[in-house]
C-alpha cells in the first residue's frame, strides 16, 4: 500500500529521467555500433602497426572500468580545453568502450566466415563492395546479432553510471527524489522495474531483428 | 599519489575477491535451483537472474545501500559493497555454472547413469567436472567483470581505486595523471586474473580435466 501511495506521488516524476536514459541510450548505442565497425574495418584492412594500434585500444577499454573513462572525459576535457555538456561526455566514454566491445563481436562474425566463401565470391565477379554486400554482410549480421542485442543491453545498464556526473538520467532521478522523500528503497524499486522494462523491449527487439535476417534458403532462386 | 592509488587498487582487489567468493559461493547454491523438477523453485531462479541481471549495478548498490539501514542494519559501506558485489556477481556465476551442466552432452548423462552411480557420486564424478570443463573460461570472464565493477561501489562512498583517483582530482586537478595510473593498475589487475584464468585452465588440461572436446 505504500508503495502504490509512493507510485501515485511520484510515479510521473520520473518522465523526464527515462527520457534522458532512453535518448542517452539511443545515441550511444548507434555511435558504438558505428565506431565499432569504423575500428573493424580499420583492422580487416590495416598494416601491421595500425593493426596492433587497434588492438590495444581493444584490451586497453575491456580492461578498465567505463567509469574511469567518464572521468577522464568529463574531467579532463575542461583541462584541453573541451567544455561540452555532462550528456555528451558521459556517452561518448560509453561509445569509445563499448564500440572496442562491438568490433571484437563483429570480428567474431566475420572470421566465422569461411575463407573459401571469398574466392567463391571472386570467381561469381562481384567486386568488394559487392562481396560485402551479398556475401559478408547477410552472415555476420546473424552471427553477431545475438552479441550485439546483449551488449546494446549491457550499454542501457551502463548510462546509469552518468548519474555520477550529474546527469539527470533514471538513476540521478532515483537518488533526488531519496534525499528529498527520505523514502529508503520505493524510488529504487521503481527505477530497477523500468531498466527491467528497457531491457525486455530491447531483448524482443533483438528477437525479431535476428528473425528479419535470418538467413533462409530460397529454392525459387535455384 | 602513488602511495594512495596503489592502497585504493588493494582495496579494489579486496573487494572483488570478496565479491567473487561470495558469488561463487552464493551461485553455486542457486544453480541447483534452476535444475529441480519443483516449478517455483525453478521460478524463482529465473526471476532472481532476470532482476539481477537486467538491472544497472548501481541502481542495485544504491538500494542496498539505502535500504539496509532502513532495516536497521549498517554495517559499513565494506560490508554493503561487499554484499551488492555478492549478489550482483552470484546471477552471473550461477547462470556460467548452468550453461556449463547443460553444455555436458546428453551420452555422458546416460553412460553415467548407466553405471548406477548413487546421485551424489553422479554429481561429484560425472556432473562436477564435465561441467567444470565447460564453465572455467566464462567463469573468468565473469571474475574480470567484477575487477571492474567494483569501481562502481566508489559511487556508494566505498573508498577504493576509483574513489582515491577522484579524490586526488579533487584536491590536485591533475585528471590525466591520477586517472592515467588508475586506468594501468585496473588493467593490470583485470589482465592478471584473465592470464590466471588461463594458466588455470592450462594446467587442468594438462590433468586431462578440462579442455579438449569429447
Amino acid at each position: 500500500m505504500r508503495f502504490l501511495n509512493w507510485l501515485a506521488a511520484y510515479g510521473p516524476s520520473y518522465g523526464s529521467g527515462l527520457g534522458w536514459t532512453a535518448l542517452i541510450a539511443l545515441w550511444a548505442s548507434v555511435g558504438a555500433i558505428v565506431w565499432g565497425s569504423v575500428l573493424l574495418l580499420i583492422r580487416l584492412s590495416g598494416r601491421r602497426w595500425v593493426n596492433l594500434a587497434v588492438e590495444g585500444y581493444v584490451q586497453l577499454f575491456r580492461n578498465t572500468p567505463v567509469l574511469l573513462s567518464i572521468y577522464l572525459i568529463y574531467f579532463g576535457f575542461p583541462l584541453i580545453g573541451v567544455v561540452w555538456p555532462a550528456v555528451i561526455c558521459g556517452g561518448l566514454a560509453l561509445v569509445l568502450q563499448n564500440g572496442a566491445y562491438i568490433s571484437e563481436i563483429l570480428r567474431g562474425g566475420v572470421k566465422a566466415i569461411d575463407l573459401v566463401q571469398f574466392d567463391a565470391a571472386k570467381s561469381l565477379g562481384l567486386s568488394g563492395w559487392g562481396t560485402f554486400r551479398k556475401v559478408v554482410l547477410p552472415q555476420v549480421l546473424v552471427y553477431a546479432l545475438p552479441s550485439l542485442g546483449n551488449q546494446v543491453i549491457l550499454l542501457v545498464k551502463d548510462t546509469s553510471l552518468l548519474s555520477a556526473i550529474s546527469v539527470a538520467e533514471l538513476t540521478m532521478n532515483a537518488k533526488l527524489l531519496t534525499e528529498q522523500t527520505g523514502a529508503a528503497y520505493e524510488a529504487f524499486v521503481v527505477v530497477a522495474v523500468l531498466y527491467l522494462l528497457l531491457v525486455v523491449v530491447l531483448e524482443l527487439a533483438a528477437r525479431s531483428a535476428l528473425r528479419a535476417v535470418r538467413w533462409r534458403p530460397r529454392y525459387d532462386a535455384l | 599519489m602513488l602511495r594512495l592509488l596503489l592502497q585504493g587498487a588493494f582495496y579494489t582487489l579486496v573487494l572483488a575477491v570478496a565479491g567473487i567468493a561470495g558469488g561463487t559461493t552464493l551461485g553455486l547454491l542457486l544453480t541447483p535451483l534452476g535444475f529441480l523438477r519443483a516449478r517455483p523453485l525453478r521460478a524463482f531462479y529465473h526471476v532472481f537472474i532476470f532482476f539481477t541481471r537486467g538491472t544497472p549495478l548501481l541502481v542495485l548498490a544504491l538500494l542496498i545501500f539505502y535500504g539496509l539501514p532502513a532495516m536497521n542494519f549498517s554495517q559499513g559501506p565494506y560490508v554493503a559493497g561487499t554484499i551488492v558485489l555478492t549478489i550482483y556477481s552470484s546471477a552471473f556465476f550461477a547462470e556460467v555454472f548452468r550453461g556449463g551442466v547443460l553444455a555436458i552432452q546428453r551420452t555422458h548423462l546416460e553412460s553415467g547413469r548407466s553405471l548406477g552411480l548413487a546421485p551424489l557420486a553422479f554429481l561429484r564424478r560425472i556432473i562436477a567436472p564435465l561441467a567444470l570443463r565447460y564453465a572455467l573460461p566464462p567463469y573468468v570472464n565473469v571474475c574480470v567483470m567484477m575487477v571492474k565493477a567494483s569501481s562502481i561501489l566508489s559511487i556508494i562512498s566505498v573508498w577504493e581505486l576509483t574513489l582515491a583517483a577522484r579524490e586526488i582530482i579533487e584536491r590536485t586537478l591533475l585528471v590525466f595523471t591520477a586517472l592515467g595510473i588508475a586506468a594501468g593498475l585496473y588493467f593490470i589487475m583485470c589482465f592478471g586474473v584473465d592470464r590466471l584464468g588461463r594458466r588455470v585452465e592450462r594446467h587442468l588440461m594438462r590433468r586431462g580435466f578440462v579442455g579438449e572436446r569429447v
